[in-house]
């Protein structure tokens, strides 16, 4: 437990970030036009100003009261994360087959622990499967595997 | 009579070999993935639609529907043998389905769970049917300002009257919209927040945030906390699941009740299925004669929930096909379906495509008694499904959320998008942020909008056009009471709220 609900004030800190910013653009970059006839930038800059209003309640109310310690983990975004870009990366220049290789494998670190034999099979299966619904049996466009060089 | 000449026209439409094979496939699929934990219906809804893309719009729908209401069958599964609810609505379900299941009669629990959910979508199917078109035939006269009113309301009611802070609600509708900014203007083809990216001209996929925000961050707070099940296979057989005549006679009541409440509590805004759910459980326990068989495996718990939450899912169409408003996050996805199949949703929607409303709905029902006859017999196959070790799921799981997102367009850009929605999904998560006011914000988002500056620009710029118009400020100052009710009962009382469903 901690004195204050570090986890609103940091919800908060966010919400003002990102209420700002979006207000900001929308004044700088976009037109305001008037009530009568409103421009593309008069409803984002309202939204972010809203936004921030709200970051500060979260913020002055996480003063008030106990928090606890959120539980985060770190390796299981990143591994999740990372497979997703692996995939994003590889699909257009290599295939689909490298794509799914490397999420699934880089995914599955996510468990902290190497089990080779049910990650080869688990592999296996999703080669098989992946291209057998998407490619063959919703017909789209995938090339398989293929070497951009 | 008309109603009779509509209802022949819509099974005509359900019963098509096409659609009936879709909504088959759909009712499988959704169960399928219900069943397996961490999964709720708008990760399944999301994860699935790519598989809808090439299809007919009325197709395409029905199928959507079979998934998300066999998720709703799936989660009642999940919740009763893993006490690891598949969705939320199906919470309440643990309470007394676990014990159930622990006391080896999970087969009569799963067997009346699936007579529930049955119950209550057809009463919600019934009321679906009775009452839309009249909504809708009312909702013509409606202008820009009663549909902002509207969508304001169902924005407001829906992230504050859910659990936990109403101001995270607030602050999550908020960035919703803000997300659904990107891209084109369409009053004045401006580039909004698109930061030079070509493929973010059209906004950012819904696809791609629901998949971010509901599948993938899911899968990363789940990760290491789900354990294989524990499941004596034996209390699943066939042969287990009858119920004594006894659960039969004390089961009629509870779900009669459990659908009314749960008709009604769905076609509001902001509670939907969870809170219909919980309430029917409340109720179950006062009336009952012996509250304290109630968390032990009392099937008046599981009866009355599970009608309840059905029914609420049904009646949630009301809103969203009468005006075009949905009430909750999924519903919300639902119309963002039909609008990437190019129909425009509204009370117009009912006239002008009478084949894909009808049909809908007829293949509601026709999806429920598939449900029916496919969970009784494979139930044995779903509690195999939860048996698999949860490390060879998800990366399963990812690798179609991948491929799904990279076929919606064939973009690159949308799987890094659902890598980006991930990691804000997951930061919201540990932050406590609710999830669904920002999929109804990023929704509702743009044609909020639209009408806000139709409205007012043909108020000249006077924000009264909103309070002079009776229909629209009667539900303004609907929402301005719900903001205050809101406000006045956020600390202590939702403090402890939010505690106790945590502990859940």
């Amino acid at each position: 437990m901690y004195k204050h609900n570090y986890t609103d004030m940091a919800g908060g800190a966010l919400m003002i970030a990102i209420g700002a910013t979006v207000s900001l653009i929308a004044i700088s970059e976009y037109s305001l036009g008037s009530l009568k006839r409103m421009g593309p930038g008069m409803f984002p800059a309202g939204l972010g100003a809203i936004l921030t209003f709200l970051g500060l309640i979260l913020v002055i109310q996480s003063f008030g009261k106990a928090g606890e310690r959120p539980d985060i983990r770190f390796w299981s975004p990143l591994f999740v994360l990372g497979g997703i870009a692996a995939f994003a990366l590889i699909i257009v220049p290599f295939g689909l087959i490298p794509a799914i290789l490397a999420i699934t494998i880089i995914s599955s670190f996510a468990e902290l622990k190497v089990r080779p034999v049910s990650l080869a099979i688990l592999c296996l299966a999703l080669c098989i499967l992946a291209p057998g619904v998407f490619r063959f049996g919703l017909g789209l466009q995938l090339p398989l595997i293929q070497w951009p060089f | 009579m008309e109603l009779l000449n509509n209802l022949g026209l819509g099974l005509g439409v359900a019963l098509s070999l096409t659609n009936l094979s879709y909504c088959f496939l759909g009712a499988l699929l959704g169960t399928l993935v219900g069943v397996i934990p961490g999964l709720g219906v708008l990760a399944a809804i999301s994860m699935l639609f790519p598989l809808t893309f090439n299809l007919e719009p009325t197709t395409a729908l029905i199928m959507l529907a079979g998934i998300w209401y066999g998720t709703t069958y799936g989660g009642s599964t999940a919740s009763i043998l893993l006490n690891l609810p598949g969705t939320p609505a199906n919470a309440v379900t643990c309470l007394d389905g676990y014990p159930m299941a622990r006391q080896g009669r999970g087969g009569v629990a799963l067997f009346m769970t699936t007579v529930a959910s049955f119950f209550g979508a057809s009463f919600g199917i019934i009321l679906l049917t009775l009452f839309t078109p009249i909504i809708a035939e009312y909702a013509l006269s409606f202008g820009s300002a009663e549909y902002f009113a509207l969508m304001l309301m169902g924005l407001i009611a829906s992230s504050t009257v859910s659990n936990g802070s109403a101001v995270k609600g607030l602050s999550m509708v908020v960035l919703g919209i803000i997300i659904g900014l990107v891209g084109m203007d369409t009053q004045t083809a401006a580039m909004r927040y698109t930061f030079g990216i070509l493929g973010l001209l059209e906004g950012v996929s819904l696809i791609a945030l629901a998949m971010g925000v509901f599948g993938v961050a899911e899968i990363i707070m789940s990760i290491r906390r789900v354990n294989k099940a524990d499941i004596d296979p034996e209390s699943v057989k066939l042969k287990a699941i009858k119920p004594t005549a006894d659960e039969v006679r004390r089961s009629w009541l509870p779900m009669l009740r459990g659908s009314s409440l749960g008709s009604f509590f769905g076609t509001l805004p902001g509670t939907g299925p969870s809170i219909a759910a919980f309430l029917s459980y409340a109720v179950e326990k006062r009336v009952s004669s012996s509250p304290e068989r109630f968390g032990k495996g009392a099937i008046e718990g599981i009866m009355g929930p599970e009608a309840a939450n059905n029914a609420a899912d049904q009646t949630a169409f009301i809103p969203t096909l009468s005006l075009g408003v949905p009430g909750s996050a999924t519903m919300a996805l639902m119309l963002g379906a039909l609008m990437i199949h190019g129909i425009a949703p509204g009370p117009t929607l009912i006239t002008d495509q009478p084949e894909l409303f009808w049909g809908l709905i007829m293949s509601f029902w026709v999806g429920n008694i598939i449900l029916l006859l496919l969970n009784i017999p494979l139930i044995g196959v779903w509690v195999r499904l939860l048996m698999i070790p949860y490390n060879i799921l998800y990366p399963a799981v990812l690798m179609f959320i991948c491929i799904g997102a990279y076929a919606s367009g064939m973009m690159v850009l949308n799987v890094w998008m659902v890598a980006i929605f991930g990691a804000l999904g997951f930061v919201m998560r540990v932050l406590n942020f609710p999830g669904a006011p920002l999929l109804l914000g990023f929704v509702l988002g743009p044609m909020m909008e639209e009408h806000f500056r139709r409205a007012m620009v043909l108020s000249r710029g006077d924000f009264m056009t909103f309070f002079d118009r009776p229909i629209s400020s009667v539900i303004m100052i609907l929402t301005g009471l719900i903001l205050l009710w809101s406000v006045w009962s956020s600390e202590g009382f939702r403090q402890r709220r939010s505690q106790r469903s945590e502990s859940v």
